[in-house]
């Protein structure tokens, strides 16, 4: 059969992977045109608001609402009176509205659903609330001790999650190193700053099912975890995700003022919105876990590493959401950064009166790389050799296997160290730089190099690490893919469109993402982890390729060309060799449907990545696939005022491969630049429990003109995994950079900071105390 | 949260003259809108309570603009940060006030904020107020006293009282702030901490002002902000420089001089030793520009 068009005389492949698309979103988050879930607003909505404790530990004495529910416009008020004991949260000690005591600022102790925010605010105010203080306890090391204040009742100890693990004889290695390095680090309290504040929306039909907007990046393991702490079925509830701004891991578990905002929805029959004031948001968000790690390691004269011995002692704050179980992450940086075949790790958090921290991008890496790759720096000098070759000379090769049991497919280590260090001239500008650092003048230059390692194919934490993909094509070769992969700004609504359009040979515009709705969306594990675009592309691929299959079926028996010999391209199907045209795509699917035997092309997949989760001796290949960053820093310290001004950042990244190149750039510069307010400006500051630092003013975000140069290079290692190669790539980059600062200032002035961030008034101390030391032994 | 009454708004008043405005304000039951970046804020977190009725004068065309004239800059309070920024007039006259304006807040923060609500803020730590201080400015200060306009001029270092505190009397509305424009010679220089180049409240910050004239140091001011309960002059160490030779380490010796006369606070920004050290480095490294550069 000729179609007409088939004078034309041949179709090349074109391809959108590794080219540079706009986020399908961008232009209408530009304009402002976006409707946020903050902006949302559902007809008789009334508005929730929270009282918190404010205080670190305290008795409720007395709790007297009466005057808050009389106020005018006030239709709900809640107190952990007014409900049944609903727990909640992975250690099951977490309730919505807490009554009898309070064990952090944060505890929740009554709720106000109202007609306005306004409204809320005065009738929180009109709460009566008597505490009586009880001994607190802030700092872990205190509170492991024996006579140290319960933080939950009916516990033994304040003691929670307890991890170890064991490989080969440290003692007997470290009796075969001839250096040994043992340091302390304390890394901080720091939190997400979404742009846009926490918020939930809940809203329940007559049945009694609810519908639940909200930010949550793990809609369906999140009714799971909401359902007990409402007492209902999760069945019963249906989890939609606007647009939201920002979450970085902060939404990946269940909050209160979640359940506290379907609990006001609940008692008033009224949708409830709840939304954080900025103030609220910095003290009640989730924070990064604060860590105390003790590294001792050793080396052989020639840099062969022989051991590392870890502890880690984490302050869990008063409940437990993912903060505490960061050493899942941690222990495989401290197991599988560079080859070490001797290690010992112990971890333990203990429960404090402090705020609580959950995941937060790079999970526990950031803090394990921070201690790690400056330790790694340390020992680097010890031994007289430069960062760069210490690292290259333990760099793991493919197919090596670390002792937690991670293959090392595709390993890039080796050549994102080599090409960090000849872009930057690492090693002469390390010696130049070190060699200057005594000399006078205010200003020193320092360059510093760190690297590190993270699941780049998911990661099996749960039974699970799938993803449901649904893809169905209408009459006219319009695609549309609902998949269970959650679109929370990364760019997955892109990437998925990139790798259909190269499977089926349509336009990007003809492909329709839908997802971030629990009601059509097939399941996901969630948004974490740096695996969205390694499971759901993957996922997605399957599916078009399923569809395809079924597609050029169709074409051959009306061609008679072997479906072997046929490809899909520019919405033709056409001949592979030569490209010459045999049917258009809407063409032959519209016969498909209207045939005798009436087919549509719709089809589904659950893509499952070929990896194991951990057993409880915490070996195994927990990820489909890993990957490697390595940062240099180029930095000048002001020696008189402290500040650390960072010059250049040059990343080198193994990412498999790219598929969308802007999108890419945009994670790793992002991850950058948050991963440098970790090192030199952010802290979120806690004294006795309390956030002294609430607001931007004292919260110190790098901002647009602090951002140095960015000097980004892609090491595409093809994934044999990944989807056309790729690798997820998005946590790495805040992982590496503080390390590769600290490194770089230590090379400038000859100082460590083991307890970031580097602000101006640390370092100039710092300098300060050098000097008086120096001073006084003259 | 706790949450704290911020008072509440029954009235609203949009004066166009500075008459209409005194009036407005004469029972001292008002509230004084300007641009708005303090007063919404402190209205808002309950520092600053409403008192009842908000007089907005930024209708009263007369209190915004720059200029010079018999030797005198009068600055009027409505003149935003960003109209200094852009005065070209007044830059070549007072660099130091450009310089100011450049590292003050952000610009959309500068768009609204006016120099006479910087002023009236009274925050120790209030960057437009450290210039005008080494500039030895007077503030203009009108009142409705029943039958006339009155009005009374203070020195701006008689201003402040404490942190957020000032001489104003209710009822008394700031209209301008002026100065003699520097005789040549005279240069004034301004520095503040670091390291964010925009949005960045003063840790310490400082101005030093001083003609250098054969090598002998006169007509020095030396100025401190964030570092006392309200921004002080450094008499010791500008009495330390009055006519001395600037050489050797005179900068270092009055930069110790002035760390000496503050009374810096730890908080949650800066510990009082950090503090204490960088005003040190900051009126050395100014003495240095000024005299050396």
């Amino acid at each position: 059969m000729a179609d007409k068009v088939q004078l034309l005389t041949s179709i090349e492949k074109k391809t959108l992977i590794g080219k540079r698309v706009p986020k399908p979103d961008s232009r209408d988050k530009a304009i402002g045109r976006t409707r946020y879930i903050n902006d949302m607003k559902l007809p008789g909505m009334l508005h929730g608001k929270i009282l918190h404790a404010g205080v670190p530990h305290a008795r409720i004495k007395r709790i007297d609402v009466s005057k808050a529910r009389d106020l005018p416009g006030v239709h709900a008020v809640l107190t952990a009176d007014d409900i049944p004991e609903f727990i909640f949260g992975m250690a099951r000690d977490n309730r919505p509205l807490k009554g009898g005591k309070v064990r952090c600022v944060r505890d929740e102790i009554a709720a106000v659903a109202a007609e306005s925010e306004a409204i809320c605010d005065a009738a929180l105010a009109l709460i009566e609330v008597e505490f009586e203080a009880l001994p607190a306890v802030f700092d872990p090391a205190e509170a492991a001790k024996d006579d140290a204040p319960r933080i939950h009742e009916g516990k033994d100890d304040n003691f929670n999650l307890k991890y170890h693990f064991g490989s080969g004889d440290v003692k007997a290695a470290e009796a075969t190193s001839d250096v040994v390095i043992d340091e302390t680090f304390n890394v901080h309290y720091v939190t997400h700053v979404c742009m846009g504040t926490s918020c939930a929306i809940a809203d329940f039909d007559p049945d009694g099912k609810l519908t639940i907007y909200s930010q949550t990046q793990y809609p369906y393991n999140f009714k799971m975890d909401l359902a007990p702490a409402l007492g209902m079925h999760a069945g019963d509830i249906r989890v939609i995700q606007p647009p939201i701004g920002g979450a970085f891991g902060s939404k990946l578990d269940v909050y209160p003022y979640e359940p506290v905002c379907v609990l006001l929805a609940r008692a008033t029959q009224r949708p409830v919105k709840l939304m954080f004031s900025r103030e609220e948001e910095f003290i009640n968000a989730p924070t990064r876990q604060p860590v105390r790690i003790h590294l001792r390691a050793g080396a052989k004269k020639d840099g062969t590493l022989t051991f590392r011995d870890i502890k880690c002692l984490l302050n869990n704050g008063a409940y437990t959401s993912w903060g505490p179980t960061v050493p899942y992450v941690m222990m495989r940086t401290f197991s599988s950064l560079f080859r070490v075949p001797d290690v010992n790790i112990d971890c333990q958090s203990v429960y404090t009166n402090n705020p609580y921290a959950g995941s937060f991008r790079g999970y526990g890496n950031v803090q394990a790389t921070y201690a790690l790759a400056i330790h790694t720096d340390i020992m680097a000098e010890a031994l007289g050799m430069s960062f760069v070759d210490l690292a290259l000379k333990n760099a793991q090769v493919s197919g090596e296997v670390t002792p937690q049991g991670a293959v090392l497919n595709e390993c890039a280590l080796a050549e994102c160290l080599t090409l960090a260090a000849d872009k930057t001239d690492f090693r002469a500008k390390e010696k130049e730089y070190a060699a200057l650092r005594d000399a006078p003048g205010r200003f020193k230059r320092g360059i510093g190099m760190a690297a590190s390692i993270h699941n780049a194919g998911g990661a099996k934490i749960h039974k699970s690490d799938g993803c449901g993909t649904i893809l169905k094509l209408d009459d006219y070769a319009r695609c549309t893919v609902i998949t269970g992969a959650s679109e929370i700004g990364q760019g997955i609504d892109a990437v998925l469109s990139q790798i259909i359009s190269e499977e089926l040979g349509i336009p990007m515009r003809d492909i329709t993402i839908v997802n971030n709705d629990s009601a059509i969306a097939p399941w996901d594990v969630g948004v974490h982890a740096s695996r969205t675009t390694f499971i759901a592309g993957n996922g997605a691929q399957r599916a078009a390729r399923k569809a395809r299959v079924q597609i050029l079926a169709a074409a051959s028996r009306q061609s008679n060309v072997p479906p072997e010999a046929l490809d899909l391209r520019e919405g033709w199907v056409v001949q592979e060799d030569g490209g010459v045209p045999v049917i258009k795509i809407d063409r032959i699917l519209r016969q498909m449907h209207f045939s005798d035997e009436p087919e549509l092309v719709m089809v589904s997949d659950y893509y499952e990545p070929p990896s194991e989760p951990e057993g409880k001796d915490h070996v195994g290949d927990m990820s489909a696939a890993y990957s490697h960053a390595v940062h240099v820093a180029e930095v000048e310290v002001d020696t008189e005022t402290g500040e650390v001004k960072v010059l250049k950042i040059t990343s080198a990244q193994d990412v498999g491969r790219i598929i969308n190149e802007l999108g890419l750039e945009a994670q790793i510069e992002g991850g950058i630049i948050m991963g440098l307010g970790y090192a030199i400006s952010e802290e979120l500051i806690i004294e006795n429990g309390q956030v002294r630092n609430p607001n931007f003013r004292d919260y110190k975000l790098i901002t647009s003109p602090e951002v140095p140069e960015l000097d980004l290079h892609f090491i595409e290692s093809h994934s044999s995994t990944g989807p056309m190669g790729a690798k997820g790539i998005a946590e790495l980059p805040t992982i590496v950079i503080a390390p590769a600062v600290a490194n770089a200032v230590h090379n400038a002035i000859g100082i460590r900071f083991h307890n970031p961030p580097m602000t101006p008034e640390k370092v100039a101390r710092a300098i300060w105390e050098k000097n008086s030391s120096r001073a006084a032994a003259e | 949260m706790q949450v704290k009454p911020s008072g509440t708004l029954d009235e609203y008043l949009a004066p166009v003259t500075i008459e209409e405005a005194a009036r407005a304000l004469a029972d001292g039951r008002a509230s004084v809108l300007a641009g708005g970046t303090d007063l919404m804020l402190q209205a808002a977190n309950g520092r600053t309570p409403y008192r009842g009725r908000l007089v907005n004068i930024r209708r009263i065309a007369e209190l915004r603009g720059a200029a010079i004239t018999g030797g005198r800059v009068r600055i009027g309070a409505l003149t935003t940060v960003t109209d200094i920024l852009n005065h070209a007039e007044l830059a070549k006259a007072v660099p130091v006030l450009r310089q100011t304006a450049d590292k003050f807040a952000s610009n959309q923060i500068r768009n609204m904020a006016t120099i006479g609500g910087n002023i009236c803020n009274a925050s120790p730590a209030g960057d437009m107020i450290i210039p005008l201080l080494a500039l030895e400015a007077e503030v203009e200060l009108a009142s409705w006293d029943g039958a006339k306009i009155r009005t009374r001029e203070v020195a701006l270092e008689k201003f402040f009282t404490g942190p957020g505190r000032t001489v104003m009397e209710r009822g008394e509305l700031l209209t301008a702030v002026s100065f003699a424009v520097p005789e040549a010679g005279h240069r004034v220089r301004f520095a503040k901490s670091g390291p964010r180049p925009a949005l960045e409240i003063s840790t310490v910050s400082a101005a030093f002002a001083a003609t250098c004239k054969d090598g002998v140091t006169t007509n020095v001011r030396i100025v401190l902000g964030a570092v006392a309960p309200t921004p002080i002059r450094a008499r010791s160490a500008e009495a330390l420089m009055e006519g001395a030779e600037c050489s050797g380490d005179l900068a270092a010796r009055a930069a110790k001089a002035a760390a000496g006369e503050i009374s810096p606070i730890d908080d949650v920004r800066a510990s009082a030793w950090y503090r204490t050290h960088l005003t040190e480095v900051f009126v050395r490294r100014l003495i240095e520009d000024v005299c050396h550069g």
